[in-house]
């Protein structure tokens, strides 16, 4: 591995590849220390430790997570990757709604770059509402919960001479500005650097977290507590990229040639049917909708709660309870199902290989194939769900082995490893194909 | 030029592409020094001037001396945009020029251009024989005068001609002559076989269309394989009574057939009740894929014509008939049969190159074209190449009238008919462009119908095209043609001694009436550019039917149900159709960017491997390193041999496996990008796989070589007697070449990678 990766950099256009990566990565990290114009950085160091040290999670956690820490800290690059994420998401699905876009996508190099273009507008427009809403949150005291009142993150200046309407103007500016550099610098990194982009951005986000996590584990529980999960760590992250990497292949034969065939010792062309099918989505749909108590509870009367709001607080709301472990698992097992089925249709795929002239070896296309796929698909999901589910609550259990809430954004749990591991893959992956073709030996042997 | 006009200049550029086009004012600047500079030489003798000819090097010199050669070798002097136009290609440009401006000229004073720079032998690339010989022939008299030699190769020339033309400073050839004399050249076992010197410059005629239209089509080079070809005849009687929508589906872009439940229970049943997909069938199940692809999806008069007994493939992009051109795996067979001909040998890929790769090879290219800006991305993204947009010398005056757009195809053709009827009657020439062969033929039998003769022009007399296109500007002249007029032919107003131009004139000169929009809007501008040439006066207007393919597969969800349309002849006017045609054929367009992409990146890789193995075939064949490695492995036997024959031998076989094992290599490859697409449903990027497919196989390549010379060696008896016969190692005794054109099977599946892959990292995120 390490010397696959001192060969890259043996390589000069690639050597340029990872140095260009690394200098928009030292860019971005950056940006996402770098206080805001109107931001008292004082008080929002002191508000941080605040939140460390008590019991309760914040509603942001997540999104503070992919932005890095920079949300919390109303940094240059607070909103992170997460405004495109959401436009392309959103342009996506109006590709389906509206036919006009589709056409455009069907034209192909030219009407991508258009829809490419809208993606970057809603980026902004976003971005604005998305820095409008957490800058009117930072100035009541929202963003910390109210427990930092004391400590005005956006102090008012008004009595030096600078409005406050104009203080925060400079702040949304700064954020949505912010947001475009970030697109930006996704983008260049897709062209010019290695890997994805928006992926490579996310990767580190969630990374820079680790040291000071780990950190705070040895200033809590000293060096004995820090090396164990240290160990757990990497023991978990070993078993992910192993099972990140297991698949059941489906051989598939094409009946097209009628000169030259023949068969090239074992089948090289073939369905590779993943383990772990359904990748980080399931988490992420369970994860968000068990946020809902907890969101819902802020609503309600927090100094007097009903009988019910008690059990919700206890049970749905609090990640070292047994119900909220059981309801979580199951959550994902049932959203890996369901993913898996939305994302691969077993269906579309027999038809999809029948009019091409490809078919299973020993299986007529069409319905049989379909039957085929949807009998190992279904059969390889169900260690794939199970294990996504595992993974999922392994830092509840280390919530409950640590007796503390604290680690609730622990970047060393579920989402954050499988996040990081599959895009670690993935660009690994890249810089092995192209390391490759410049013959030399690969990463992963 | 004032510097309003610059900047309207600069302007309009910016407009058109940005970025994509050059900035001409350097070369401008030039343009007094070459006219100074050409009354000096004006007063030479022609061997003074051959003399200087030979001194120049820098732009002026070098236009100067062309212009004065061009006028006294020629009776042409150049004009300024024509030198402007050299000057772009000596920089490494595609330079845009309208029809009639002279490229043939241009080109020529670039070629001489480039020797003197240094970059010699020049190659210039056309897209057929006839044009190649042509210019060859047309140009030789410049060529003389400024002290260089040109020579042109045809299909038919043999080894040695093509040696003594490839010899010349300039070089004339069409790019698949060129392209497969490369590759014939990277399989010789003697030196001396050789033909063509290393690649260093090539001048590229009509650029869009050798780039980036045929660009996408490999060229490959063939071995027969003797073998019977029953079940592709067998297989053609099998699927001759299907019908469409009942036994077999098409899909509806029309590039892929597929056997509906009952369409399959019939071909078992004719089969004797057999199931096509158990393992022992599977030679069966392709005989009749490959049978009904041929049934179903090619159509005679569209895709070929049947000549002299034979299937000759029709270029698609040019109406042409596609020289040396065929289907690949059996298809080409399977056409045959259904057509009830004997079936041509079929042929084992033996090597196998790109234009665009081959192209490649060059280290200098240029190119000239009427149509460059519309492809300037793409001839950025695959050549590094940029457009340098030539004034024409007149303006162009051309009158393009919008499309007139029709529901029905029969409609359309009733319009077209009496349009082409009323300008007829006053005598106005009109030329018509139609989509395919059956198109043509049944439009001159409507013409002829309403009384108006007309000369056909198609594949299948295209030997008469140079004489039919030179009487098309006449007075009264009706021709109907395929795209094939398109390109490399001039159109002169009033005939070819232009008689009658000024009353042709008058008339609003040549009209050109397009029977549909092609697949490209370069092509349909290409048929335009046939009027108003050289600022002579001349029309265009294109007819398109809402039942045409182009609109029919891309945009049949674009058309709105009902369309406005003027009640007394059916003409659609509804801005919302004019939108869905247009956006017809950007879909089209980007289809074959896609195709010509994904064929491209496949590429990559094979053409380093190509390099890799073609420096080793060079050192096995110009040293003894084989001789040595038997000499290593058997020092008995060996020393007691005749070191020359060991030498001898050992060449031979090396060369014969190593061959060998790059055409199994390519075979092996072309099977694994067939279905590579299926990995993206695991979230695995196709290309990365493939590269990871192709990379370990190419470096079991050449230690298998040896060990298959040294099992070679070891089988045989006398190493004296070797001859390749004794040891059964037959070179293919019949070796033909064609282009495979790779749409039949493959494109499409990489527009099920994009979708796929697209589908899952957008929701994987």
């Amino acid at each position: 591995m390490l010397s696959a990766f001192l060969s890259a950099f043996r390589t000069p256009d690639l050597r340029k590849k990872l140095l260009f990566t690394v200098f928009i990565v030292g860019i971005y990290r950056l940006g996402a220390t770098l206080p805001s114009p109107g931001v008292s950085y004082g008080n929002v160091e002191k508000c941080l430790d605040i939140i460390k040290n008590s019991e309760q999670n914040g509603v942001f956690t997540l999104l503070n997570l992919f932005s890095g820490g920079a949300l919390l800290s109303l940094s240059v690059f607070a909103l992170g990757i997460m405004p495109y994420i959401t436009a392309s998401i959103i342009l996506q699905l109006l590709t389906v709604v509206i036919p006009r876009l589709e056409q455009l996508r069907k034209e192909g190099q030219s009407g991508q770059a258009k829809i490419t273009q809208y993606t970057r507008y809603l980026t902004l427009g976003l971005a604005v509402l998305q820095s409008s809403a957490f800058v009117a949150l930072a100035r009541s005291g929202q963003l910390f919960q109210n427990r930092c009142d004391q400590y005005p993150i956006v102090p008012d200046m008004s009595a030096k001479g600078m409005p406050q309407w104009l203080t925060l103007s400079v702040l949304v500016i700064t954020m949505t500005a912010g947001t475009g550099v970030i697109m930006w610098l996704g983008e260049l990194i897709t062209d010019r650097g290695v890997g994805n982009g928006m992926s490579v951005l996310i990767f580190t986000s969630i990374a820079a977290r680790l040291p000071g996590e780990g950190w705070t584990i040895k200033e809590q529980k000293g060096w004995y507590w820090f090396f164990a999960v240290l160990a757990l760590v990497l023991l978990i992250i070993t078993a992910v990229v192993f099972i990140e990497q297991a698949q059941r292949r489906i051989p598939v034969q094409y009946a097209k040639r009628m000169v030259g065939r023949r068969m090239y010792g074992g089948t090289s062309t073939y369905i590779p049917l993943k383990v772990n099918q359904a990748g980080v989505i399931p988490v992420i749909f369970a994860s968000s909708l068990l946020y809902l108590p907890q969101l819902a509870l802020q609503f309600g009367d927090q100094n007097n709660p009903g009988n019910f709001e008690i059990w919700v607080r206890d049970n749905l709301a609090s990640p070292t309870s047994w119900i909220y472990i059981t309801v979580y698992f199951l959550l994902i097992i049932f959203f890996t199902y369901f993913y898996v089925s939305i994302t691969f249709n077993p269906t579309e795929v027999a038809d999809n290989m029948k009019k091409y002239g490809g078919f299973v070896p020993g299986i007529r296309p069409g319905k049989p194939t379909a039957e085929y796929l949807d009998f190992i698909l279904s059969r390889i999901t169900l260690p794939g769900a199970l294990y996504l589910g595992l993974i999922s609550v392994l830092p509840n259990f280390f919530f409950i082995w640590l007796d503390s809430q604290t680690y609730q954004n622990f970047p060393f749990g579920g989402t954050a490893v499988l996040i990081m591991v599959g895009v670690g893959l993935e660009t690994v992956k890249q810089i092995e194909s192209q390391l490759m073709q410049r013959n030399y030996e690969g990463f992963l042997r | 030029m004032g510097v309003s006009q610059r900047v309207k200049n600069r302007f309009r550029r910016f407009l058109q592409r940005p970025g994509t086009t050059v900035d001409l004012a350097p070369l401008r600047k030039l343009l007094p020094q070459i006219e100074d500079r050409g009354s000096d030489l004006a007063d030479l003798t022609d061997e003074e001037l051959v003399e200087v000819a030979g001194g120049a090097k820098d732009f002026v010199e070098i236009c100067a001396v062309g212009r004065e050669a061009a006028s006294r070798a020629l009776g042409e002097r150049p004009f300024d945009v024509q030198l402007l136009g050299a000057m772009s290609l000596l920089a490494g440009k595609v330079a845009e020029m309208a029809t009639g401006e002279g490229k043939t000229l241009t080109a020529a004073v670039a070629a001489y251009g480039h020797v003197q720079q240094g970059n010699g032998p020049v190659h210039v690339l056309t897209i057929n024989d006839y044009l190649a010989r042509r210019d060859a022939q047309w140009m030789e008299p410049l060529y003389t005068r400024l002290g260089l030699t040109v020579g042109w190769v045809n299909e038919s020339s043999t080894p040695e001609e093509r040696r003594a033309a490839y010899a010349c400073d300039v070089t004339y050839a069409s790019v698949s002559e060129a392209g497969f004399d490369y590759l014939r050249d990277q399989l010789v076992t003697d030196i001396e076989d050789r033909v063509q010197p290393a690649l260093s410059t090539a001048i590229v005629d009509e650029a869009d269309s050798i780039l980036i239209d045929e660009a996408r089509v490999p060229m490959v080079l063939a071995g027969a394989v003797p073998g019977d070809q029953d079940p592709v005849h067998a297989a053609a009687t099998l699927v001759k009574g299907l019908r469409p929508k009942r036994d077999y589906q098409v899909a509806e872009d029309g590039r892929s057939v597929q056997l509906t439940a009952r369409g399959l229970a019939t071909v078992e049943h004719r089969l004797g009740g057999v199931n096509l997909y158990a393992d022992e069938n599977t030679e069966q199940l392709s005989a009749v894929n490959v049978a009904l692809h041929a049934h179903a999806l090619l159509h005679r008069d569209v895709d070929y014509i049947v000549r002299n007994g034979a299937v000759e493939l029709v270029d698609e992009m040019r109406g042409r008939v596609a020289q040396r051109r065929r289907w690949p795996d059996g298809l080409q067979a399977a056409v045959e049969a259904k057509e009830g001909l004997d079936a041509t040998a079929e042929g084992e890929v033996l090597n196998t190159i790109t234009v665009q790769a081959f192209i490649g090879r060059y280290r200098t290219v240029c190119g000239m074209t009427a149509t460059a800006v519309h492809v300037g991305d793409q001839l950025r993204e695959f050549f590094k190449l940029e457009v340098a947009v030539i004034p024409p010398n007149t303006p162009n005056v051309r009158a393009d009238e919008p499309d007139r757009i029709y529901v029905s195809r029969a409609e359309k053709e009733e319009a077209m008919i009496a349009e082409i009827a009323k300008h007829h009657a006053a005598g106005r020439p009109v030329l018509i462009g139609t989509l395919d062969v059956k198109e043509s033929e049944s439009l001159a039998l409507g013409l002829e119908a309403a009384g108006v003769p007309c000369v056909v022009l198609n594949a299948k007399n295209d030997e008469e095209e140079a004489a039919i296109i030179a009487e098309a500007g006449n007075h009264g002249a009706v021709t109907v043609s395929t795209q094939m007029a398109g390109r490399g032919v001039d159109i002169r107003l009033g005939g070819s001694d232009q008689a009658d131009r000024e009353r042709v004139a008058e008339l609003g000169g040549l009209l050109v009436v397009g029977a549909g929009r092609h697949d490209s809007r370069r092509v349909d501008d290409q048929l335009r550019g046939r009027a108003g040439r050289q600022g002579d006066p001349g029309g265009s207007v294109f007819f398109v039917a809402l039942e045409d393919n182009l609109v029919a597969r891309h945009a049949a969800d674009a058309v709105p149900a009902s369309p406005k349309m003027r009640l007394e002849d059916g003409l659609v006017e509804d801005e919302q159709v004019d939108w869905a045609v247009e956006h017809a054929q950007r879909v089209a367009e980007g289809v074959n960017h896609e195709i010509h992409r994904n064929t491209w990146r496949y590429s990559v890789v094979i053409e380093q491997q190509r390099v890799a193995l073609a420096e080793r075939r060079e050192r096995l064949l110009t040293t003894d390193v084989a001789g040595d490695l038997l000499r290593a492995t058997y020092p008995d036997e060996m020393n007691e041999i005749d070191e020359e024959t060991v030498n001898q031998a050992g060449r031979s076989i090396a060369l014969y496996h190593l061959d060998r094992l790059w055409a199994e290599h390519l075979a092996e490859m072309s099977e694994v990008r067939e279905g590579v697409h299926l990995r993206a449903l695991g979230r695995l990027d196709p290309l990365d796989e493939f590269h990871r497919a192709a990379v370990p196989a190419f470096r079991k390549l050449v230690p298998e070589i040896e060990a298959r010379t040294l099992a070679t060696v070891e089988e045989i008896e006398e190493l004296e007697d070797w001859t390749p016969e004794e040891a059964k190692l037959i070179r293919p005794s019949a070796t033909w070449t064609y282009l495979v054109h790779d749409n039949p099977f493959g494109s499409e599946l990489d527009r099920l990678i994009a979708a796929v892959g697209k589908r899952l990292t957008t929701e994987g995120r």
